[in-house]
C-alpha cells in the first residue's frame, strides 16, 4: 500500500496533478492512499521550489509541473 | 431603482469599454507569455544564484529577477520566498523576491502600462526594483543574527542548474515582441500603409447604436466602444467558448478546437490591429504598420513554437490557459465593480483628499492600499478610476505599490514563514517606502529633474550595500577571532 501526497494551496494545478495521478495508480492496479497536503508549512518540509509536488511514500518525485501519466505510472512501480 | 440602473449602466459601460479597447491587444500576449515563464523557463536557471554562497551583488539582482520570471502566481511565490529564506541566500533577498514580484510580472507591466500609460509602468518597476532592494538590504541589516544562524545548514536545494532550450527562449522574445508591437503607440507602428472600403452599408447605423447603449462623457475620461471594439468583444467570446473545450485537457494532446481556438486567438489581435472606421455607406479598413508588425511577429512565435518538444508545448498552453481561467473572470467582475463605484464616488473627494503631492495625500494612499484588498490586478483599474477622478500621480503610485505588497492575505503569507516581528518590520517599511515612493514620483510628474532624484535614490541604495558589506566582513571575521 502506497501513500501518495498531493502538495498544494488548492490551486488548479494541484487538482490535475491529483486526477493525473490517480488515473496512473488505476492504470498500474496499485493500491494507494491519496493525502492533499494544503498546510503551507506542511509543504515547505519538503524541498520545493515550486507546488505542485507529488510525494510517493514520503519522497518528493516532482514539483512545479504536471507529470504525465506515464511518468507517474514509473514512479509507482 | 433609477440610481440603481445608472450604477449598473455604468459598470456595464466600463466592461464593455475595457473588452474592447484594452484587455485585447496587452493581455492576451501577456497571458501566453505568463504561461511560457511558468512552463519553459527551468526555475533552476536562475535560482542557482540564491543559494547561501552567493555574494550579495548576484543574489539581489537574481532574486528581483525571479520576482519577474519565475513567479507568476502564488503556487510559485510562497514555496519559492520560504525556499530562498530557509535555505538558501536569506531575508534580503527573499524580501526583494517578495516586493518586486507583484510589480515586476508581465501582466502586471503590460496592463498598468496600457491602462495607466508607459510611464507609470516604468515608474512602477524602477521604483519597486530600487526599494524592494533597499528593503531587501535594511532587513537584511536589522536582521543578521538570524542569517547567520541559518548559515550553518547545508541546502541542496539551490545547487541544481538548468538553462533555457534555444525555441523555448525564441518564443518568449517573440512573444515579448508581440506584445511591444501590439501595444507600442509609435510611428512605424501606427502608420496607415494602405486602405480598403468593404460595402458595409450597417456599419455606421450599429455604430450608433453601440453609442446609444453604452453612452459615455467624454470629459470624466470615460470610453465608449466603437464598431471595431465589437467586433472585438465578439471574437473574445468566441474564444471563450472555444478553448473550454480545446485547452482543458490540453496536458493529453491537441485537438481541433485547440487550433480553432488558437487560430481565433491570432484574429483577434490581427483585427484588434486594424483601424476600423464606419463611415457612410460602408467600412473603411486601414492596414497600419502594427497589423504588419503583428503579423510578422505571430509568425516568428509560430516558427519557434513547432521547434518546441511535445510535453513543453502543451505545458505551455495550460497554463496560459490556467492564468486565463484564474485571473480573466475576477478582472471581469472587478472593472465591473469599479465602473459601478465610480458613478457614485465625487471627484471633489478625491481633489480634496489626494489632489496634490502631500506626504499626508501619500500616507492616505498607502492606508487605503493596504485596508482594500483587490485580487491580482484589478488594482489598476481601481487606480485607474482615481486618475480619472483627479488623484495626483504621486499618490496614486504610492497606492500601487502599497496595495499588491500589503493586503492581509499577504502579511499573513508572510508571518506564517519568518514571523511576526520580522513581518511587523516589512510592513512599516513598505508603508514607508512606497510614501517615499509617491513623494519622489510627484515630484518629477511635477517638474523636478530627473537627474537629482537618480543620485539621490543610487546614493541610498549604495550606502545600504555598503553598510551591509561592512557588517558582513565583521560577522565572518568574529567566529575566528
Amino acid at each position: 500500500m502506497l501513500t501518495i501526497k498531493i502538495l498544494g494551496s488548492g490551486c488548479a494545478n494541484c487538482k490535475k496533478l491529483e486526477a493525473v495521478a490517480r488515473e496512473a495508480a488505476d492504470n498500474a492496479h496499485v493500491q494507494a492512499d491519496f493525502v492533499k497536503v494544503t498546510d503551507m508549512k506542511e509543504i515547505l518540509a519538503f524541498d520545493l521550489l515550486s507546488t505542485p509536488g507529488l510525494v510517493i511514500n514520503d519522497k518528493l518525485v516532482s514539483s512545479g509541473r504536471i507529470p504525465t501519466v506515464a511518468e507517474v505510472q514509473k514512479w509507482l512501480v | 431603482m433609477e440610481w440603481m440602473l445608472r450604477l449598473i449602466e455604468g459598470g456595464a459601460g466600463s466592461l464593455a469599454a475595457y473588452l474592447a479597447a484594452h484587455v485585447l491587444l496587452c493581455l492576451l500576449p501577456a497571458f501566453f507569455i505568463a504561461g511560457a515563464m511558468a512552463a519553459l523557463i527551468p526555475k533552476a536557471s536562475i535560482t542557482r544564484w540564491l543559494g547561501r554562497a552567493t555574494p550579495a551583488y548576484v543574489s539581489y539582482p537574481a532574486a528581483a529577477a525571479a520576482g519577474s520570471l519565475l513567479a507568476v502566481c502564488s503556487c510559485t511565490i510562497v514555496p519559492l520566498f520560504a525556499g530562498i529564506y530557509r535555505k538558501g541566500a536569506g531575508i534580503g533577498p527573499a524580501i526583494t523576491f517578495l516586493f518586486f514580484a507583484p510589480a515586476g510580472n508581465i501582466m502586471a507591466l503590460a496592463y498598468t502600462g496600457s491602462i495607466l500609460g508607459p510611464e507609470f509602468a516604468v515608474a512602477r518597476v524602477v521604483m519597486c526594483l530600487l526599494f524592494g532592494i533597499g528593503i531587501g538590504l535594511l532587513m537584511a541589516l536589522i536582521f543578521w543574527r538570524d542569517d547567520a544562524s541559518h548559515d550553518a545548514q547545508t541546502d541542496t536545494l539551490f545547487a541544481e542548474q538548468a538553462r533555457i532550450a534555444p525555441a523555448a527562449l525564441g518564443v518568449l522574445l517573440s512573444l515579448v515582441a508581440l506584445l511591444i508591437a501590439g501595444t507600442l503607440k509609435l510611428w512605424p507602428l501606427t502608420a496607415t500603409v494602405a486602405t480598403v472600403q468593404l460595402p458595409i452599408p450597417w456599419a455606421e447605423a450599429w455604430q450608433a447604436t453601440l453609442f446609444h447603449w453604452v453612452p459615455f462623457d467624454a470629459a470624466k475620461g470615460e470610453e465608449g466602444v466603437s464598431f471595431q471594439g465589437s467586433v472585438l468583444i465578439g471574437l473574445l467570446l468566441l474564444i471563450a467558448a472555444t478553448a473550454w473545450r480545446g485547452l482543458e485537457n490540453i496536458i493529453e494532446g491537441a485537438n481541433r478546437w485547440t487550433w480553432l481556438a488558437l487560430g481565433l486567438a491570432a484574429s483577434t489581435l490581427l483585427v484588434a490591429a486594424l483601424r476600423l472606421t464606419p463611415q457612410p455607406g460602408g467600412l473603411e479598413v486601414a492596414l497600419t504598420g502594427r497589423f504588419l508588425a503583428v503579423g510578422l511577429t505571430l509568425g516568428a512565435v509560430w516558427h519557434f513554437a513547432r521547434r518546441l518538444p511535445a510535453d513543453d508545448w502543451r505545458a505551455w498552453l495550460w497554463e496560459a490557459w490556467r492564468f486565463v481561467k484564474q485571473i480573466f473572470v475576477l478582472l471581469v467582475v472587478g472593472v465591473f465593480i469599479v465602473g459601478m463605484v465610480r458613478q457614485v464616488i465625487r471627484p471633489e473627494w478625491i481633489e480634496s483628499l489626494a489632489g496634490s503631492n502631500t506626504v499626508l495625500a501619500n500616507a492616505v494612499a498607502v492606508g487605503f492600499g493596504v485596508f482594500m484588498y483587490f485580487p491580482t490586478l484589478v488594482e489598476v483599474p481601481v487606480a485607474r478610476m482615481f486618475l480619472d477622478l483627479g488623484m495626483h500621480p504621486g499618490p496614486l503610485l504610492a497606492y500601487l505599490m502599497a496595495d499588491p505588497e500589503l493586503s492581509l492575505q499577504s502579511m499573513l503569507m508572510v508571518a506564517a514563514v519568518i514571523g511576526r516581528t520580522k513581518t511587523a518590520a516589512y510592513v512599516g517599511m513598505v508603508a514607508l517606502f512606497s510614501i517615499c515612493a509617491g513623494l519622489v514620483y510627484g515630484a518629477w510628474v511635477d517638474g523636478l529633474g530627473s537627474v537629482p532624484l537618480a543620485g539621490a535614490l543610487g546614493t541610498l541604495l549604495l550606502a545600504l550595500a555598503v553598510a551591509l558589506a561592512w557588517l558582513r566582513r565583521r560577522q565572518r571575521a568574529e567566529p575566528a577571532a
